[in-house]
């Protein structure tokens, strides 16, 4: 790895042990000083103009600060403009971003950051393109396009450069268009519709998830692989959040919308049949394969075999359920996050297990059950777990002759 | 890298005049109909910079076509179009199967509700005659004395007996008379989505089209794609383009 790619809490690490690895007699001193200063360089540039990732941010909200000005630009529908005008203006400031983003971060490679934030200018001022000659034309025909064409145009550009940010933005234009395109086909009554919705975008949390962990084991695709985890991961535990509560939990889905559940279900299953052919595979990989195969199952399922309109009667026993599954999600992935080493996970992991604590303690529907229990008896469950994984831990380490500190 | 990152960036600018192409395509083979619009819940009709837009023909009463079938949410229909005498259209009948032979244009159906419609007969004070037509009309029998509250345009907005407690203040003009007659009918109503229902206006504009649309005609020039698929080209308030 480059020395450009590691940050400054890496260096000071680095030199700690430099000096434990010369005491120990594994590295002469000539030696750690080589080793140190090859990190020295990037550890004066940060102290004197900041941190690389700094730079990155700035840029990048800089970007989508000029993006959303446009976008703003064009719902404010200037009058003095000409049509020409109009299109004018997008087509050059489109252009122009593209340019010298790729002028910045290739051809002259002066300003890599800087360009790589100008690029991601360019795809935002083609979606407010988008809107904008919608809007000259007056073309209102079918609103979910606008998102769809957005999101399509954008992403081949994204696998093209290796850019997060550029996957991200279709990612997210492409879920605004699901929900849009959704919306449409089902029925009008709005808290239904709510209710459908979660069922959707937990199994569109779920595809994106899998296709992400396909892309992190594929090693040309590894760099723009964390969008889809990340984004996956939060949208799949905020959906199945949502089911544990007494009003989400009454009915879960809507066969009207079948062609979306098909078309979402076999990107997923493309995506781990990808995972069979991968060299590559991580640490638990089948467990996880397997607990999200189980979790589509269950919600496509539930979501097929409610008939449309909206609930009958409440169904305790289907809350029950999504409870129960929601925290074995929950220690599913704080478990695999430590044994893969992915704090991501773990902190996804800890985020939802707040909040399921919190609205548990609140929840009206534990009323019925005894809540202290509830609580005692998980406590416990942890507590043991703990203690088990402390002991074996203790026999790895007492093999290997190392004492552990305190803490 | 280069020539690749040149060709999806072409891409992007082909997706754009692409759509500019299409609609423009649309407009220069389409067949250019003109359509009155209905009244809007004024809360609704304004949104940012969009003037919502409701047509005659959006609400289709299907007994009044002669129409017997059913039809589903979010299905596609054919509306059978009619040129009236001041050049407007209006819908004849609706279908599932694209009308050959016939002028039409294209929708998909929000729901069909049984409904009621009403014909009062209402004499003044003056003894003249008017004929209303309530969207809901309750609670009152022949021979009551009852106070309509109508707009520019005659449209009921809101009517109480006299004798009431409560009495509605009246934005528009008030009608004071005996019901002489109340005809109820019922009828099958089809809600029908054109994608013509909003329409873009600079902003600030969407206000002045609000205020003037009660006393004045608002029409809408749409120009119809051979499947029926209808697009806005204009808008005309009172006669005048709307820009």
């Amino acid at each position: 790895m480059s020395p450009g790619r590691e940050d400054i809490s890496f260096q000071r690490r680095l030199e700690k042990e430099a000096e434990i690895w010369v005491e120990e007699g594994l590295i002469s001193p000539i030696q750690r000083d080589r080793i140190v200063s090859r990190y020295r360089v990037l550890k004066e540039a940060d102290e004197k103009a900041g941190p690389g990732k700094l730079i990155t941010t700035l840029s990048i909200l800089g970007s989508i600060l000029v993006g959303v000005g446009v976008i703003l630009f064009v719902a404010s529908n200037w009058s003095l403009i000409p049509k020409w005008g109009k299109l004018g203006i997008i087509f050059s400031s489109m252009m122009a971003s593209y340019g010298f983003g790729f002028y910045f971060r290739y051809e002259k490679a002066s300003y890599p950051r800087v360009g790589a934030s100008l690029i991601l200018l360019g795809s935002l001022i083609f979606g407010a393109g988008m809107f904008l000659i919608t809007q000259i034309y007056h073309i209102t025909v079918h609103y979910p396009n606008g998102p769809l064409m957005w999101g399509l145009g954008v992403l081949p550009l994204g696998y093209l450069l290796g850019f997060k940010s550029l996957i991200s933005l279709a990612i997210l234009d492409l879920l605004i268009w699901l929900g849009m395109e959704a919306r449409f086909w089902i029925s009008h009554s709005s808290y239904y519709g709510m209710m459908t919705m979660v069922n959707l975008y937990l199994i569109a949390g779920i595809a994106l998830w899998g296709i992400g962990l396909m892309h992190r084991e594929w090693r040309s695709l590894r760099a723009i692989s964390s969008p889809y985890i990340i984004l996956g991961s939060l949208i799949t535990f905020s959906g199945g959040y949502l089911l544990t509560f007494e009003f989400f939990g009454l009915l879960a889905g809507s066969n009207t919308l079948w062609m979306f559940y098909t078309g979402i279900t076999a990107l997923f299953l493309l995506s781990v049949v990808m995972r069979f052919f991968s060299k590559e595979r991580e640490k638990g990989w089948g467990p996880e394969v397997l607990g999200l195969l189980i979790l589509t199952g269950i919600v496509l399922y539930l979501s097929l075999s409610s008939p449309p309109g909206p609930p009958k009667a409440s169904r305790p026993d289907l809350r029950l359920f999504f409870n129960i599954l929601f925290a074995l999600e929950i220690f599913g992935l704080i478990i695999l996050g430590f044994v893969r080493r992915y704090p991501a996970y773990v902190n996804i992991g800890v985020l939802f297990f707040a909040l399921d604590v919190i609205a548990r303690y609140f929840d009206l529907f534990w009323k019925l059950l005894p809540r202290s229990l509830f609580f005692i008896v998980g406590g416990l469950l942890l507590l043991l777990g703990g203690i088990m994984l402390e002991r074996k831990r203790r026999r790895v380490l007492a093999s290997f002759n190392i004492e552990e500190a305190d803490g | 890298m280069r020539s690749k990152f040149i060709l999806l960036v072409l891409l992007q600018v082909a997706v754009l005049s692409g759509i500019i192409a299409y609609r423009q395509y649309w407009v220069a083979t389409g067949e250019r109909i003109l359509l009155k619009t209905a009244p809007v819940d004024p809360r609704d009709l304004f949104r940012g910079d969009y003037v919502n837009l409701r047509y005659d023909i959006s609400t289709i009463d299907l007994e009044k076509l002669g129409v017997k079938e059913r039809f589903q949410e979010r299905e596609r229909v054919y509306v059978v179009l009619e040129r009236n005498p001041d050049s407007t259209f209006d819908a004849t009948s609706v279908s599932r199967v694209l009308p050959a032979g016939k002028r039409f244009i294209q929708g998909r159906v929000q729901y069909e509700r049984a409904g009621s419609k009403w014909k009062v007969l209402l004499r003044d004070d003056s003894e003249n005659l008017h004929p209303l037509t309530p969207q809901w009309f309750s609670n009152v029998k022949k021979g009551d004395r009852v106070s309509f509250c109508l707009d520019e345009r005659g449209q009921v907005l809101n009517f109480f007996k006299e004798e009431a407690e409560y009495k509605p203040k009246c934005r528009g003009r008030s009608l004071n008379g005996i019901v002489e007659e109340i005809e109820k009918t019922e009828s099958r109503i089809l809600h029908v989505e054109y994608g013509i229902e909003s329409y873009f206006v600079e902003e600030g504009k969407g206000r002045a089209v609000e205020s003037s649309r009660g006393k004045e005609d608002l029409r809408v020039e749409v120009s119809l794609r051979k499947d029926g698929k209808g697009i806005i080209t204009a808008l005309f308030l009172g006669g005048r383009l709307v820009r």
